[in-house]
């Protein structure tokens, strides 16, 4: 019997893992990994006439709004900077934390048809939206540069060669909390549909509760504690550091922000681990 | 070959009902709670993991209790049972979808789960790109699909639309394509839920074929559920009976499929009432007792075609000098009347009435059927019905016949039917022999 035993390589039984599929089974999925990436953004411009151009078209529509509404109405302070980057930049590294975050917590209310009847590492899913999302992000970096370009030659900003790698840390930073997030609120939603309305209020009073639209500089002593609560503000400023050379923050608001990423996205990685498999009984 | 590949040990699933909204909610919360003050991490568990709570209660299920079996490699396993026997949630927890509430699956080798077939499909997309991502979701490599790729088309029949988007293939094309990138598996088991139910007929075959071609040569490892019993009896070496989440029979396909018909056919092939009271009926007539007998050669083998069956029933009239009839209407579960057959009619006195009336073999198509029984006054109007009063199946029976889809009609009767073969030649035509049926 125990040489039986010896010969069965593998066990299903009720205990989940607090860390998941080995590393080893995850890279025999990676071919699926890309799969999911490649479907996904086919999938998105199928039967559209712009196609692809919607990654692009998105920012612009929406920069071109707060041009009207934060600068020509309201009249914000941009720091000196042509107010079309300014909002450039806040609203790409947005996109890409809105976009994983968005993505990776309905991970299983979208996926119920497809966790119902095959198996493979649950975690491939929200891994392939962060991917996607990467892609997406790196597109619409393109665009920032080549506005980027065109005031650099019109004489209008400088650009500060020496800081673009600070860039680095900061959209990983936001990646992983986007993704930590996503992961939590993927286990919530999947259990209580609650979750997803108060995902879209979430995700709408946290786009204010960022320097995007304005300078960090310019919000009031007595409500800085709010920005400082909110793990993205350091980095929205140190994003506009990077690019433009223009950004307010401490070391200690970077710190913060980044242990609050890795602790979310440890605990966030930890739980949907140990409870996917069983998700799947409630979805 | 005769290693085991599966070993199953007091395999159970637990599952609970009602739906989920705050009333779960609290509970969790309840249960959370209770886990942080007592430190008792039992109570957090959803469900009752102690053995004593083997009696769920009403707001839990066991899918699966205690089931324990091994699978020998290069076993075709059949699984067959009523709706919510537990065949799925079994399949369900082989494939790793679900976990077991309790006991273990050990295993060695690659499973693949076919339990649905184009899972994953982006309806938007082109045939070509579902064929890779509907290939990764069940396991291949991107490599392996782009060498299967060619095959799989071919096996599919769809090449003039490989770019075309799927949701405009007809269902036809749709199901082919998502079973051929299935059958294209190469794991070391393959698990295959009721996926052969669709398809059209020609497609059917293709696939048993393919199913056959994989156990037979290749030497997997199948556990395959199905109600259609004709393709259990044809593919499995070995069966197994759920019931209620338990293993009721297991062992060598066709006596397990025997025993299957023979349980639920004897269920309503009798009915009879020991008081009056309780019996059906009315002020006209009471009906006494009906009975089904199929003309068996061996009381355990299952009614099928060829079985023919008589019914008779009593039932006592009250009423003097009156006209009686009775009628017997056959249906199939579906509810579509296959005949309705009227006895002659006659004048009676308060007394029992017994009828009798035998349906010949070689006459009903295959399926699951019920009969109705009328009873007539002056042959036109009806004083008493007995709806559904005997349940029954027929079960297929095929010889030489190498086709495994359903057969159609209503009925299947065996009219005498030749076919005549002739020489033609210059001289004239000339009859060279003419085969009957049997």
């Amino acid at each position: 019997m125990a040489e039986q035993k010896a010969r069965l390589e593998w066990e299903i039984n009720k205990k989940t893992s607090w860390l998941g599929t080995s590393l080893k089974e995850l890279y025999q999925y990676k071919d699926l990994l890309f799969r999911l990436v490649r479907k996904e953004f086919l999938s998105s411009y199928q039967q559209t006439l712009l196609g692809p151009f919607w990654v692009l078209l998105q920012p612009i529509l929406t920069v071109l709004t707060s041009l009207l509404i934060f600068h020509k109405i309201i009249g914000v302070s941009t720091e000196g900077i042509p107010p079309l980057l300014y909002y450039l930049a806040g609203i790409t590294l947005w996109n890409l934390f809105s976009d994983i975050f968005l993505g990776t917590s309905v991970t299983f209310t979208q996926n119920v048809l497809v966790f119902n009847k095959v198996y493979f590492p649950r975690i491939i899913v929200p891994l392939s939206v962060v991917l996607l999302s990467g892609l997406r992000f790196l597109i619409q970096l393109l665009l920032f540069f080549a506005a980027l370009t065109y005031y650099y030659l019109a004489g209008e900003v400088v650009v500060p060669l020496q800081t673009f790698l600070l860039a680095i840390p900061v959209i990983l930073t936001t990646a992983g909390i986007a993704l930590g997030a996503g992961l939590v609120f993927s286990i919530f939603t999947a259990k209580y549909r609650d979750f997803l309305g108060l995902l879209q209020i979430i995700l709408r009073l946290l786009l204010f509760v960022c320097p995007i639209f304005y300078p960090m500089s310019i919000v009031p002593d007595k409500l800085k504690w709010i920005m400082n609560l909110n793990p993205l503000s350091a980095q929205f400023e140190v994003f506009r550091f990077a690019m433009l050379g223009k950004g307010q923050f401490t070391a200690d608001q970077v710190l913060y922000s980044s242990v609050f990423m890795v602790v979310l996205l440890a605990g966030g990685m930890l739980l949907f681990n140990k409870t996917a498999d069983r998700l799947v009984d409630v979805i | 070959m005769s290693d085991t590949i599966i070993q199953i040990e007091n395999l159970s699933k637990l599952y609970r009902l009602g739906t989920i909204g705050s009333g779960t909610f609290k509970r969790d919360l309840n249960n959370w709670l209770q886990g942080i003050f007592r430190k008792n991490s039992d109570s957090r568990a959803p469900v009752p993991d102690t053995k004593e709570n083997v009696f769920a209660g009403k707001d839990h299920l066991w899918a699966l209790r205690n089931v324990s079996f091994d699978i020998k490699e290069g076993e075709v396993c059949g699984i067959i049972g009523r709706n919510g026997a537990g065949k799925s949630t079994l399949l369900k927890v082989l494939s790793k979808i679900t976990r077991p509430t309790e006991g273990f699956v050990r295993g060695r080798g690659k499973i693949s789960s076919l339990l649905e077939i184009g899972t994953g499909f982006h309806a938007d997309l082109s045939g070509r790109e579902n064929i890779f991502i509907s290939g990764s979701m069940l396991g291949m490599k991107k490599a392996e699909i782009r060498k299967k790729f060619d095959e799989i088309v071919d096996f599919s029949g769809i090449e003039q639309f490989l770019d075309t988007p799927v949701k405009r293939y007809s269902s036809g094309m749709y199901v082919r394509l998502a079973f051929g990138v299935a059958a294209h598996l190469e794991p070391d088991i393959l698990i295959v839920d009721e996926v052969l139910a669709v398809g059209d007929a020609e497609f059917q075959k293709k696939c048993m074929g393919k199913m056959k071609d994989v156990s037979h040569q290749k030497g997997r490892t199948i556990l395959f559920v199905s109600h259609n019993l004709q393709a259990v009896n044809n593919l499995c070496t070995k069966a197994i009976w759920l019931q209620k989440g338990s293993i009721h029979a297991m062992g060598e396909t066709q006596m397990v499929v025997n025993k299957y018909l023979g349980a639920f056919q004897k269920k309503l092939w009798n009915r009879e009432w020991k008081s009056p009271q309780e019996a059906p009926g009315n002020e006209w007539v009471r009906i006494l007792s009906v009975e089904l007998i199929p003309h068996l050669p061996n009381p355990m083998a299952p009614i099928d075609i060829r079985t023919a069956i008589t019914v008779k029933f009593r039932f006592y009239n009250f009423n003097n000098e009156i006209n009686l009839s009775a009628n017997l209407v056959l249906f199939s579960l579906a509810g579509d009347c296959i005949f309705d057959v009227p006895s002659v009619s006659g004048d009676f006195n308060e007394g029992m009435i017994e009828g009798e009336c035998t349906i010949p073999g070689k006459f009903l198509n295959d399926g699951s059927y019920y009969f109705s029984l009328y009873i007539l006054k002056d042959t036109s109007r009806t004083i008493f019905e007995y709806e559904e009063c005997l349940h029954f199946d027929v079960e297929d029976h095929r010889e030489n016949i190498h086709w495994y889809d359903k057969w159609v009609g209503a009925v299947r009767p065996h009219f005498p039917f030749a076919l005549s073969s002739y020489d033609v030649s210059k001289n004239g035509i000339s009859l060279l022999n003419t085969r009957h049926h049997l």
